[in-house]
């Protein structure tokens, strides 16, 4: 756990330091991943002299198996800086999974009018739990818990409880073929959700430097009062970022039906524990207010090499899991400090 | 000679390559309330940080009871009989008088299980000391500001606190509950307690201290006996230059032709929807703004000024509100700030941190947040024309930042204000409501607000101004307009009144208080 170590050591040095610390800390997420990428480099197995973990095969699968989380993250990011969570962004997963199959395969209609319709359900009911959180006043924690529960049970409900295959042909309860794409690659070599999230990424960090609209979200999750007395419409902003964090979790469930070619009721279950942790480990404040999307872009492709590394190294699963603990209460400690440097 | 409690003696400090404190020799005798002035970042919270334990590494001595020591934090301080009331007090609101009097030290029974009726004695054997009257058993959350900080007050003293440092504790106080603070201090000095006093506010300053030190650019610029013939000596000890006139109001005579109604109050009644407890809301006010003109808003604590302001400014509670009110003649009931703020009305609200910044977030961001529609276009914020907005405004206000995209909390208390200010004129407002405007802000940056606002009003921006000062209202209104209990008590002229007739008008009855 180097990488953990550095800025800490960092940070008690002192004076005309400190700048650089500050600096450091400013970029801490890519740093950070930056260091995570060479401890995973230093650490992959190789075989005939090739390091596994540099291989292009291996890289992409990296952003591969990233890409649904990352792109429930974006999502997230902007929920957590309102200072609000979602808890329902894997069942909405799991509920657009089985949409994508069922509209494709059983009902026989083609992408066209499956993947808008399986997106505005999920961004409806994202809409739904902002409205229900602004309006009523409950937590959204306690709202998209309950969100949670009746995605996931609209899910089983519609799928039977069964996952749905997808086979691809021109033939009836054959989805297009066309939307194999998402199990493809660009030139054999970039995975197609990887392009899709790094795109999603990449307009979310514009939308978030560049907008009123995120200036918005950012007054809301710092002191929603003051907001509200500045004239920020906080209903509608709360309404919009929660309607995003469902139709981004909706693509997820897209891209996850194509990737596995069936729609599970079951599937995406703890995704938002995993999203949420990407959040984190890029330095969002869970109270609101102050993070990143590049942070939390660096997060979610942290988590991914983490994975990897520990997945091509054998080490046991159990372990994984207990390894991804750790990173993030470190991460969130290092929140802290920074917040103490300054 | 009365024994010293304290004696600082050289004392310096710095922050990086700020001099905080530079070589400051203050004392603390018994039996005395030691009044410390200064503008903001003058160095008060630093040398009264280093006296409660807080800042450990500094230069120089500080001696309690003659003996020189090292105050390791603030519980070390406490031990050696230091204690400090801070503005935002210490306490917690879920747990009961007596609970919070002892926490961390409750008393117990053999069974080892809280002993509540030891708890309620030692409370009791507390207030009846400082000569107040509490019950232990009421949740600390249900207590008024005054009532929680004798609280704290009583808890210090309960650990034999010797000194006391109080730090701006008239800020958040009606004017009944100052005059019991002063009854209480002036019985703490007679028990011997040295007291360090820190305020902004002159008078009460020269009626309760005994002596006054006045700190400048972290060193003292003098010691004064505070007394009303002393005050412009002590403002310019403070600001570092004479403040020949502070409410001086640099403007020509307007003609009254100039003079066009803008705001139209008549009847105004607000009965929400679920009752306030300790609010007065409007009831049956009638009031008038003309252009460019500042009309102040006087009142005792609870006497509904904040209501009106927020009804003015749609920011109440769900309620049904009567009477008519307009604005440029046409029907004016805002919904909410946003329709409020869409109809050219702006509201500095009383609460900075509270309601109206968040410390972390960039200077620039919170500047504009209220007039983003005018910086954007397609929803994108046009970067140049924001940048030079703000800048325009940090100049015409005269904002001291790092720079613009600093954090507001690295400002001082004035500046914030200023943010605060420059965020409701960036919507270039036609109506400014300003609800203690100057509350915690520092002479100096006191005196610049006022100009700002006699530069609005001679533009032809109406005004509308609550304040508990009765100085500032007579000093820099046009009109003052006393409520009581949520109705209009007098009209007033501040050339033909004193701060006296202000009072009268505010209290219910002769010498009767109204809270």
């Amino acid at each position: 756990m180097t990488l953990l170590k550095t800025p800490p050591a960092l940070a008690r040095l002192t004076g005309g330091r400190r700048e650089l610390v500050d600096r450091l800390f400013a970029v801490q997420s890519l740093v950070a991943l930056l260091v995570v990428f060479i401890v995973a480099i230093l650490a992959s197995p190789t075989r005939d002299g090739e390091i596994l973990f540099l291989t292009a095969g291996n890289l992409g699968n990296i952003v591969r198996a990233v890409s649904e989380i990352g792109i429930i993250a974006v999502g997230m990011t902007f929920v957590v800086l309102l200072g609000g969570i979602d808890l329902s962004v894997g069942a909405i997963l799991g509920l657009s999974a089985v949409g994508t199959a069922t509209l494709m395969v059983d009902s026989g209609y083609g992408i066209a009018p499956t993947v808008p319709a399986v997106l505005a359900i999920g961004a409806v009911i994202g809409a739904l739990q902002g409205y229900a959180t602004a309006r009523l006043g409950i937590q959204s924690f306690i709202v998209t818990l309950a969100g949670l529960q009746v995605a996931r049970g609209l899910a089983r409900i519609w799928s039977g409880g069964l996952g749905i295959p997808i086979a691809y042909g021109d033939g009836p309860l054959q989805a297009p073929p066309a939307f194999e794409i998402l199990n493809g690659s660009i030139n054999g070599v970039v995975p197609v959700p990887a392009v899709l999230f790094l795109a999603v990424g990449v307009a979310a960090i514009v939308v978030l430097r560049t907008t009123a609209f995120a200036r918005h979200v950012y007054a809301i999750g710092g002191n929603e009062k003051a907001a509200r007395l500045s004239g920020v419409p906080v209903t509608r902003v709360k309404v919009a970022v929660f309607a995003v964090c469902g139709l981004l979790a909706a693509v997820a469930g897209v891209i996850h039906a194509g990737q596995l070619n069936q729609g599970s009721p079951n599937d995406g279950a703890g995704y938002e524990l995993d999203a949420i942790a990407a959040v984190v480990i890029g330095g969002t404040s869970l109270s609101g207010g102050s993070g990143s999307m590049g942070g939390t872009l660096a997060g979610a492709l942290m988590l991914g090499v983490l994975n990897n590394i520990l997945a091509l190294n054998n080490i046991d699963a159990n372990v994984q899991l207990l390894i991804k603990g750790l990173v993030i209460v470190a991460a969130a400690g290092l929140q802290r400090l920074r917040r103490g440097v300054a | 000679m009365v024994p010293e409690l304290v004696r600082m003696s050289g004392i310096t400090k710095r922050f990086g390559g700020v001099l905080a404190c530079a070589g400051v020799d203050f004392t603390v005798r018994a039996g005395e309330v030691h009044a410390l002035l200064g503008e903001n970042g003058a160095g008060k919270s630093t040398l009264m940080n280093i006296l409660s334990g807080v800042h450990t590494d500094y230069e120089g001595d500080v001696a309690v009871h003659g003996e020189v020591v090292r105050l390791r934090d603030p519980a070390d301080a406490q031990r050696h009989g230091i204690a400090t009331i801070h503005q935002e007090l210490d306490l917690v609101p879920q747990l009961t008088v007596a609970e919070n009097l002892v926490l961390g030290r409750e008393p117990r029974t053999r069974a080892r299980l809280l002993d509540r009726r030891a708890m309620q004695r030692l409370a009791r054997e507390e207030f009846a000391a400082l000569g107040i009257d509490l019950d232990p058993n009421r949740p600390v959350g249900s207590l008024r500001v005054g009532e929680q900080q004798l609280v704290e007050i009583a808890k210090a003293l309960s650990l034999h606190a010797q000194v006391l440092v109080m730090d701006e504790p008239t800020a958040a106080l009606a004017d009944a509950e100052v005059s019991r603070l002063f009854e209480i201090i002036d019985g703490l000095r007679r028990r011997g307690v040295g007291i360090v006093y820190i305020s902004h506010r002159m008078e009460e300053i020269e009626v309760i201290a005994d002596r006054a030190t006045v700190l400048r650019n972290g060193a003292v610029a003098g010691s004064l006996t505070p007394a009303p013939e002393h005050r412009p000596q002590l403002i310019s000890l403070m600001v570092g230059r004479s403040v020949e006139a502070m409410f001086a109001r640099p403007k020509t005579q307007k003609p009254a032709a100039e003079a066009r109604p803008l705001l139209r109050v008549a009847g105004l009644t607000v009965r929400p929807r679920t009752p306030r407890p300790g609010r007065a809301e409007p009831d049956g006010i009638d009031l008038s703004v003309d252009a460019g003109e500042i009309v102040g808003l006087a009142g005792l604590m609870g006497s509904g000024r904040t209501e009106l302001l927020e009804t003015l400014f749609g920011a109440g509670p769900a309620a049904r509100v009567t009477g008519a009110v307009t604005l440029d003649g046409l029907p004016y009931a805002p919904k909410s700030p946003r329709a409020a703020l869409a109809r050219g009305v702006g509201l500095v609200p009383e609460d900075r941190r509270g309601s109206a910044l968040t410390l972390p977030h960039q200077v620039d961001h919170s500047m504009v947040l209220s007039a983003l529609s005018r910086l954007t276009t397609l929803g994108f914020v046009r970067r140049t024309r924001e940048r030079a907005s703000v800048l325009d405004m940090m100049r015409r206000l005269a904002v001291k930042a790092g720079a613009p995209t600093a954090p507001v909390g690295s400002l001082s208390g004035g500046n914030q204000q200023k943010v605060v200010l420059a965020r409701q004129l960036m919507t270039v407002p036609r109506l400014l409501l300003l609800d203690e405007p100057t509350r915690g802000v520092d002479v100096g940056a006191k005196a610049e607000i006022y100009q700002i606002l006699h530069r609005l009003a001679d533009e032809g921006m109406g005004i509308l101004l609550a304040s508990s000062e009765l100085p500032e209202l007579l000093g820099v209104c046009d009109r003052v307009v006393v409520l009581r209990r949520g109705a209009v008590a007098a009209d007033l002229d501040p050339a033909d009144v004193t701060g006296d007739d202000v009072l009268a008008a505010a209290m219910t009855a002769p010498g009767g208080t109204d809270r």
